[in-house]
């Protein structure tokens, strides 16, 4: 009997998942951190590539105009699946109509006209397939000829292929137009109706959640562009985003941090700013938005004025409550040592609240973030979130994501970067890892070198002379 | 009760002692706090006086107030009324000349061994350079060189208390008062800790005044032993212990050393108290495990 030889590891992959309050091995946590990004991509890229577990729309490659239903459809709206088939039977009614007229042989005012813009609907189609450059949908003598060469089979469309029905219509109309004129002549299209070709669509989801590729295209498009004229380069507003943000949140640190651990350390001042703090953290930072555009004028002076309010006084409160946090035995014991009460502030009080500062102001990084969202809507719009908003206006939602991504990463990786630099600023701290540990070895060296050099020349001075 | 008459060497050792000038001395030492259910006496006109290169030990019952009197002692609290006099003079706030060692260590986590040796030093406006060669000497003393550079985190429990010590006499205090220096440590560590500080104090000119519940560490490390009474807290004997020294731990089964535990003992608790209390005994059916 031999066993199986793949099953042992197989088991003990599995084995040991949920252990209660127990830490997983290295690899599982990296595993399950890799995971956790991956899942949510592989969601998003199933709901958009699986066209059965949601697509509740259909995006027309294909549209007609029609006066039965009251809505003016064109090419790459989204409509409701419900909707499609009275749009469809809508445009076939209006054939059958067109067929009974031309029967008839009676010519109909306007019709021409009509046809003029009949024969344009192919144009999006042609621009798909790349026979027809994008923005010359209104080149009717291209199009004229684009006609001919699906009627005759010398094109076929195949991104989107036209469906029997509208083959059929195409060469319909073709017998009807050639017989007039071999070249687009606007005097000398039918004088009565042509049929309509019948809507098309592929099931899609809404305009609001655009499938992965799209946003990647728009992505690259938006980042690598050359911006047409004065406007800002993607790269100019992410830099405009971040001065903002960093110069708003370093004047509120400035400022906030200094009435932080005075609240924390004197209970006079604590209790002459903390109830006011407290007050005004509660009115919204926006709410100042149109006060600050009057006071500041409408450039970036109100727009780093809003990331402060937003910030400072929450940075005061925290700071306070940290301050007050240190252990208090420490202080004791710093006066049976001697230390008066400036020494203490100095010598104590501040070194001993630095990491969990550190770690405050990293926190309160992350809000500036909300704040700034706000902030560049007010005025003149501008940055990342000025970009974000036209293009939200226009439904360019393929746009819009790139952005928010790029916001969340720059905030998380920013965190991570500072989490990272918590182990090298304050090893004493017992939080860091071997590599933070090693970076902080190798950004003190020149100086322990220096100090320990000196200490040398000192000591040999010190030795009696030989 | 009484205690053994002591050797004549060791009754000579206490009349010397009583012949050195008094380092510390406490008079009427009155402490009241304010409650929500009125007014607390916590020591109620504590008076003693300690003896140059005295070690004396503060014991009592729990809630007595030992750690209230060291802390006001080493002027962290005020006392309502009374006066603290150290080398004559009278004692008003937290100064270098009363050093303290604290149960939860205080080391500063963000300087390494010797940098918090040299802290006091460079309090008092020391240079740098003459705080780090004194701060030396210090670790030396409490055989930490090898850590000199270490963080308070990289270091066991009784490793940080002995650089509590060195940074506490780093200062060269008059007094040292240490408040349960030793509580928080595992009994092995205590028994050599105590050792450590017995041949630290011998080394060092010092007074320590030094708390504590536990009444082997009280009678293994003092020349006398100040007993408290509890609510209020009030001194009730000042207890000579009469083993000789140098002490070491097979003292701990003399005569002399377990007379004066049990003699302390019964001050703090008196004979006949924990009958007081009864506890309800409870009947299993589980065999006597001798008759197994």
């Amino acid at each position: 009997m031999s066993r199986p030889a793949t099953f042992p590891p197989m088991a003990s992959f599995l084995k040991g998942w949920f252990v209660v309050r127990r830490d997983l091995s290295r690899g599982r946590r990296a595993f399950l951190a890799a995971l956790s990004f991956v899942l949510p991509l592989a969601l998003w890229c199933f709901v958009s590539y699986v066209p059965w577990i949601w697509h509740p729309d259909v995006k027309l490659e294909v549209a007609s105009t029609t006066e039965r239903i009251s809505a003016v459809f064109t090419a790459g709206n989204r409509l409701s699946k419900e909707f499609f088939p009275t749009y469809v039977d809508a445009v076939r009614q209006d054939n059958a109509e067109a067929l009974k007229v031309a029967q008839a042989g009676e010519s109909v005012s306007g019709a021409q006209r009509a046809n003029r813009v009949l024969l344009r609907q192919l144009a999006p189609v042609a621009v798909s397939n790349g026979w027809l450059a994008a923005g010359s949908e209104q080149d009717d003598a291209a199009i004229y000829h684009l006609w001919r060469e699906v009627a005759s089979g010398a094109k076929t469309s195949t991104d989107p292929a036209l469906s029997q029905e509208n083959l059929a219509i195409v060469k319909a109309n073709w017998s009807v137009l050639s017989a007039l004129s071999a070249d687009f002549d606007s005097k000398k299209l039918p004088p009565v109706p042509l049929q309509k070709l019948v809507p098309q669509g592929i099931p899609s989801n809404p305009v609001y959640l655009p499938p992965p590729h799209e946003v990647w295209a728009a992505a690259t498009k938006d980042f690598t562009a050359k911006p047409a004229g004065d406007a800002p380069s993607m790269f100019d507003r992410y830099r405009h985003s971040l001065s903002i943000i960093l110069l708003g949140f370093f004047w509120s640190c400035v400022i906030g941090v200094p009435i932080g651990v005075l609240c924390g350390v004197f209970d006079v001042f604590s209790k002459l700013f903390e109830p006011f703090v407290d007050f005004f953290r509660y009115m919204p930072a926006p709410t100042f938005s149109t006060l600050l555009v009057a006071v500041l004028s409408a450039h970036d002076a109100p727009k780093v004025a809003l990331v402060f309010i937003g910030t400072v006084f929450q940075l005061i409160l925290v700071v306070s409550k940290t301050t007050r946090l240190l252990d208090p035995a420490l202080l004791e014991a710093a006066q049976t040592l001697g230390a008066k009460p400036r020494q203490l502030v100095m010598k104590v009080v501040l070194p001993g609240i630095l990491p969990n500062l550190y770690n405050d102001l990293r926190i309160l990084l992350g809000w500036a973030w909300t704040w700034l969202v706000i902030a560049e809507l007010i005025g003149v719009k501008s940055g990342l979130t000025g970009f974000l908003d036209t293009q939200g206006t226009f439904r360019n939602f393929d746009r819009v994501f790139p952005i928010i991504i790029l916001i969340g990463v720059t905030g998380f990786v920013t965190d991570q970067i500072l989490a990272f630099f918590h182990g090298v600023f304050f090893p004493w701290s017992g939080k860091s890892g071997p590599v933070s540990r090693a970076v902080a070895s190798a950004v003190t060296w020149p100086v322990r070198t220096i100090v320990a050099g000196a200490r040398f020349r000192t000591a040999s001075k010190t030795l009696p002379s030989a | 009760m009484s205690l053994l008459a002591p050797a004549a060497s060791v009754s000579a050792r206490f009349d010397r002692l009583k012949q050195r000038p008094v380092s510390l001395s406490v008079r009427g030492l009155t402490k009241h706090f304010e409650s929500p259910r009125g007014i607390v006496t916590a020591l109620h006109d504590v008076s003693f006086d300690v003896h140059k290169r005295e070690f004396m030990s503060v014991i009592g019952p729990s809630g007595c107030g030992k750690s209230t009197l060291v802390r006001i002692l080493a002027g962290l609290e005020t006392a309502s009324e009374g006066e603290i006099i150290v080398e004559g003079v009278p004692v008003s706030g937290p100064c270098p000349d009363r050093g303290m060692v604290f149960q939860g260590y205080t080391l500063f986590p963000w300087l390494t061994v010797k940098r918090n040796v040299m802290f006091g030093p460079m309090m008092a406006g020391r240079s740098a350079f003459a705080a780090e060669s004194e701060a030396r000497e210090w670790i030396e003393l409490v055989g930490l060189s090898k850590f000199e550079n270490a963080y308070p985190h990289q270091l066991s429990g009784g490793m940080k208390q002995r650089v509590a010590i060195a940074r506490a006499l780093a200062n060269q205090p008059r007094v040292l008062f240490m408040d349960e220096p030793f509580g928080a440590l595992d009994a092995q560590t205590r028994c050599n800790m105590q050792s450590y500080l017995l041949e630290i104090w011998k080394n060092v000119d010092i007074t320590i005044v030094f708390i504590t519940h536990d009444l082997d560490e009280a009678v293994f490390l003092s020349d006398r032993i100040l007993v408290l009474d509890a609510n209020p807290g009030r001194v009730r004997e000042i207890t000579e212990v009469p083993v000789p020294r140098p002490r070491s731990f097979d003292q701990i089964a003399d005569p002399a050393f377990l007379a004066t535990r049990r003699h302390i003992e019964h001050l703090i608790h008196p004979p006949g108290a924990e009958a007081k209390e009864s506890f309800p005994v409870l009947k299993f059916s589980a065999p006597d495990p001798d008759v197994v």
